[in-house]
């Protein structure tokens, strides 16, 4: 199922914009996976075992492919821990990624907000924090994650934005 | 014989039988069986309850007793009508349609007005084809029940298909007039379709102007609105009115802006087709030029023009057909371009322009120049720039630009599954089968669930001669509920499977596993010409005429389809490579198996039959386990087809000949395949007949007929029956020594049987026409003057005897030949007659730098 990005997309400007310029996001299923895994060799250093997609294709809602006029161009995936100390689960972002040609156009963005969304929307309250561990020092990168309310917690290095608790700057 | 004597049964018998024929309408075949053995019990040679109850029996899966039966209640009741019936009705279940005519007309001398028996005979007979038959029971049929109106439309298509129109129409009239006087309780639909039937028979007639009056004259009762208007504007066309033809083709092309027949019927009324002149192609421009102001949505509008225009003119409508497509992102875009490559400066604007979109894009995110602010072009337009430059090297054959331009595209997005399936295709092109192969694996596992990019990967395995996981591959997308996944293919009539598994096997030398996948696929053949039979009737009924005489039409060229000329030729071929080397004659495998050496064919042929102990193996446990339903299908006793290798080779291969000489009568190959099989069938008048009919065809241009191999070819097989005919013209007195070899007898004789005189004569003369010199050595030094033209011709040649040095020009310019003739040269060189070992080796270190790619020359 493809789902359409629920937010209008205030950059689209004109008519060429919506219909050249289309972003979609889309589930990742046993069938596209492979396209996963293409993506990842590319855009990572690191390769991930084959337990790790197999796990990935688990997750729901909780990985997901980006589109780009059709073409899966991003993706992201999570797992889920529980937090130390408590009944609650916390989100871990794994990968997220998206081809070089196709960055700064809102595509990962996409994909973290849906996550975010999913966690805060997600049964009985049961997740309380969504971590990142970030492999680089790259300041954008690390601006993306703080203007969505990650910040850096312990000494761990880890970013985490807390759920449904008022974000601290 | 008893004849009348014991055909009355007593009254209780006799109303007996007459229940058992309501229970064989009815299907109940069991009942049927028991009641007909009851009357046997007090009757046992009543023939016509003998013959019950053999048609009963092999309805019930006993068919030999059935026919066993059959016969001796026919035996017993000569005169019967109903034994008759009852024998033609076995025939016709086993599709034997010719002898089942003859016992439907034996059946109708002892019941001349039985209609169900003539029914079924007009049946066979348009099956068959016999159409002075099928007019005549048509007429009996016409004459018994003359109010029913199927017979009077089947008594016209028997007129229409012997090409007496002007019979067929006074029928058609006849008949409208009878309903005239009945109330009008026709369907608009039959009726409708009738009068558009009688409109195809005068146009079929030739009289245009007539069927033009006559459509007039009908407009109020067809319902068939468009074919109305589309049978108005090819009578116009056909009459010469050209303006009221335009008109129509506009109105046509107003409903559907996208048919290639509305807009070709437009030009033809403009006399824009053929070679058009300087003011003619202006004309053609401006016509195109108004037609795409008025429907900017259709394609063809757009496309069609880029066919005419030149130069200055092309580059720029060839710009405003590229960037939307570009833009949008059309996978099919360089298919649709590239029947424009026949004219070599298109082909070479085309590569400028999209090379000028790549370095732009790639600069400023723009097709021309800098992009005007929010203007830019989405990064996906330069990964489809890319696709079709690969595309475009590809076709080229400049495998390594292609390569380069694919390997940018994939790093660009490597999820695009077309990219890989062209890299995989230009891998192929390349001469790399195994990295083709493994690239398309790729695209597959990429999307697991497209049925299209399984199925080319099943291919590109098979062309790699990896079966077992072809197999594997394939049976992912085959029902998953049937016992063998692979007869579900065979069901389901796949034809590309089975011919690439036989080119696979022939390449293999598994001659027996590969005919038989030929021979599957002339059964489908089969199977589909069987399949109009219920037509004959349901279309009558239905009144669906114009569609029913096209069915007719296409099962009659059936044969003619690429996938049978193609399993067609290769069957012919590996029958005749099996003639020449008998398999127990020693060296070599047959067929394919030359480039195999002797232990590896072993090797292969061991591997394969260990193979084929293990699947049976597996397929037999899964008959045991899976119940009932897997024990009745049909357990396949002859993987290898072993069958096919004990049969007559030149019997076999001269029944596909037939079938290309009279379907594909006009390809050089079929004739070149002809002369082969004849000339050693001994039948060398109708070897004559194929080589003066290819030399015929090879004179005028034709696509079909362009490959440089088919001189070649064909001037080796005319070498073969000259000499055949020479050998044949010894043998005059000489008796026919009787075959010795074990596997001759089997065989057709190899020493042809003495000619006749007249035969000696004809072929003398028509020998001294066609060749033009007196022996087939000098014949072949005339044809190595004018062999420098293709190195195909002058291996041919030098195979034929003549010096080896006139392939020599050639083998030094190996970069201008296609891969496919490069490796073709190697082969005539490294085989005998030749077996230049020296030339060979280095012909190959010359190919390899010129096919860096091709793992033939590694």
């Amino acid at each position: 199922m493809t789902t359409t990005d629920p937010q209008p997309d205030v950059e689209a400007k004109n008519s060429m914009q919506a219909k050249y310029f289309r972003k979609a996001l889309n589930d990742l299923t046993p069938n596209n996976v492979g396209q996963l895994k293409a993506l990842n060799e590319v855009i990572f250093t690191e390769k991930q075992s084959d337990d790790f997609y197999k796990d990935a294709v688990k997750s729901e809602e909780f990985a997901k492919l980006a589109l780009f006029n059709d073409i899966c161009v991003g993706g992201i995936t999570t797992t889920k821990e529980t937090v130390e100390g408590s009944d609650k689960t916390k989100v871990v972002i794994t990968t997220l990624g998206v081809l070089n040609a196709y960055r700064r156009m809102g595509l990962g963005a996409m994909l973290l907000d849906h996550i975010i969304t999913q966690s805060e929307e997600a049964k009985d309250k049961a997740i309380s924090e969504i971590h990142v561990n970030l492999q680089t020092k790259d300041e954008g990168v690390l601006a993306f994650f703080k203007g969505r309310g990650f910040a850096a917690k312990g000494s761990s290095g880890a970013l985490v934005r807390l759920i449904n608790a008022p974000v601290s700057a | 014989m008893p004849p009348k004597q014991g055909r009355e049964l007593p009254s209780k018998e006799s109303a007996l039988f007459k229940a058992i024929l309501k229970l064989y309408e009815h299907k109940q075949y069991k009942r049927g069986l028991k009641q007909a053995e009851q009357i046997l019990k007090k009757f046992p040679e009543h023939g016509e309850t003998q013959a019950m109850k053999g048609l009963f029996l092999s309805h019930l899966n006993r068919k030999e007793e059935g026919y066993e039966f059959v016969k001796k209640g026919l035996r017993n009741d000569l005169m019967s009508h109903t034994c008759w019936h009852v024998y033609g009705l076995m025939h016709r279940a086993d599709k034997n349609y010719d002898e089942a005519i003859k016992c439907y007309v034996n059946a109708l001398k002892f019941d001349k007005e039985n209609m169900q028996i003539i029914r079924d005979l007009s049946l066979l007979q348009i099956q068959m084809r016999n159409y002075e038959g099928y007019n005549e029971t048509r007429h009996t049929l016409l004459s018994l029940r003359p109010t029913n109106k199927m017979y009077w439309v089947g008594l016209a298509i028997s007129y229409h298909m012997l090409q007496k129109y002007d019979t067929a129409l006074n029928v058609l009239s006849a008949f409208e007039e009878s309903l005239k006087e009945q109330t009008d309780n026709v369907p608009d639909y039959e009726n409708s379709e009738m009068l558009m039937y009688k409109n195809l028979v005068i146009e079929e007639s030739g009289d245009y102007q007539k069927a033009l009056t006559h459509l007039e004259e009908i407009r109020g009762k067809v319902v068939d609105k468009r074919g109305w208007k589309e049978a108005k504007a090819r009578h116009l066309l056909n009459l010469g009115k050209l303006a009221q033809s335009e008109v129509e083709y506009r109105q046509l092309l107003d409903q559907n802006a996208d048919c290639h027949a509305y807009l070709e019927g437009l030009l033809k009324a403009r006399g824009l087709v053929g070679d058009l002149d300087g003011t003619q192609l202006e004309k053609a421009q401006r016509l195109m030029n108004e037609l795409g102001l008025k429907y900017p949505r259709s394609h063809i509008i757009k496309r069609t023009p880029l066919k005419y225009v030149k130069g200055e003119a092309f580059h720029r409508m060839l710009d405003e057909y590229l960037q939307p497509m570009l833009r949008k992102g059309v996978p099919s875009l360089f298919v649709s371009i590239k029947d424009l490559y026949t004219n070599a400066e298109k082909a070479k604007t085309v590569e400028e322009v999209v090379l000028g979109y790549k370095n732009s894009l790639k600069a400023n995110a723009s097709f021309s120049g800098k992009a005007a602010d929010g203007a830019e072009e989405p990064p996906t337009a330069y990964l489809w720039v890319l696709y079709f430059l690969a595309q475009h090297y590809d076709y080229k054959r400049e495998t390594k630009k292609a390569l380069e331009c694919i390997d940018e595209a994939l790093a660009h997005t490597p999820t695009l599954v077309e990219l890989l399936m062209t890299k995989a295709r230009i891998l192929k092109h390349g001469g790399d089968s195994e990295a083709a192969m493994k690239t398309m694996n790729k695209a597959r596992e990429i999307d697991l669930q497209d049925r299209f990019i399984n199925s080319k990967c099943t291919k590109y395995m098979l062309r790699n001669d990896k079966m077992e996981d072809a197999e594997k591959t394939i049976t992912l997308f085959t029902r998953s509920e049937s016992a063998d996944p692979l007869a579900d293919l065979t069901d389901m009539q796949c034809m590309w499977f089975a011919l690439e598994c036989a080119k696979s096997h022939v390449r293999k030398g598994e001659v027996g596993r590969a005919l038989k996948r030929l021979h599957q696929i002339e059964q489908h053949f089969c199977d589909i010409y069987d399949d109009q039979f219920d037509f004959h009737s349901y279309s009558l009924r239905k009144m669906t005429l114009r569609a029913y005489i096209d069915l007719l039409r296409v099962e009659d060229r059936l044969r003619g389809h690429p996938f049978f000329y193609e399993a067609a030729t290769i069957a012919v071929r590996t029958y005749i490579a099996l003639y020449d080397k008998p398999k127990h004659a020693g060296s070599g495998g047959a067929g394919g198996a030359e480039g195999l050496s002797e232990a590896d064919r072993k090797k292969a042929e061991r591997k394969a039959r260990k193979a084929a102990l293990k699947k049976s193996g597996e397929s037999a446990a899964a008959t045991e386990t899976s119940g009932t339903a897997a024990a009745n299908a049909k357990v396949d006793k002859d993987v290898d087809g072993t069958k096919f290798l004990d049969a007559n080779y030149l019997d076999e291969a001269e029944k596909f000949a037939r079938n290309l000489l009279t379907m594909s009568g006009d390809r050089v190959e079929a004739h070149i395949l002809g002369a082969q099989v004849y000339t050693r069938k001994h039948k060398y008048l109708l070897a004559l007949k194929s080589v003066k009919r290819a030399y015929a065809l090879l004179s005028k241009p034709s696509a079909s007929n362009a490959s440089p191999q088919f001189a070649a070819d064909l001037h080796v097989a005319a070498i073969e029956f000259w000499n055949a005919v020479n050998a044949a013209k010894e043998q005059k007195a000489a008796p026919v020594p009787a075959p010795t070899k074990g596997q001759e007898t089997a065989q057709y004789p190899t020493q042809s049987p003495p000619l006749h005189p007249t035969v000696v004569t004809l072929l003398d003369e028509e020998i001294a026409a066609l060749f033009k010199v007196a022996t087939p050595a000098a014949f072949n030094t005339e044809f190595s003057k004018n062999a420098v033209s293709s190195p195909e011709s002058a291996l041919a040649a030098a195979q034929s005897g003549a010096p080896i040095t006139i392939l020599d020009s050639h083998c030094s310019d190996v970069k201008r030949m296609s891969l496919q003739t490069a490796i073709s040269i190697h082969k005539g060189l490294s085989s005998s007659p030749i077996a230049d070992r020296t030339r060979a080796d280095k012909f190959r270190d010359a190919a390899r730098t010129a096919f860096p790619t091709a793992t033939y020359f590694k």
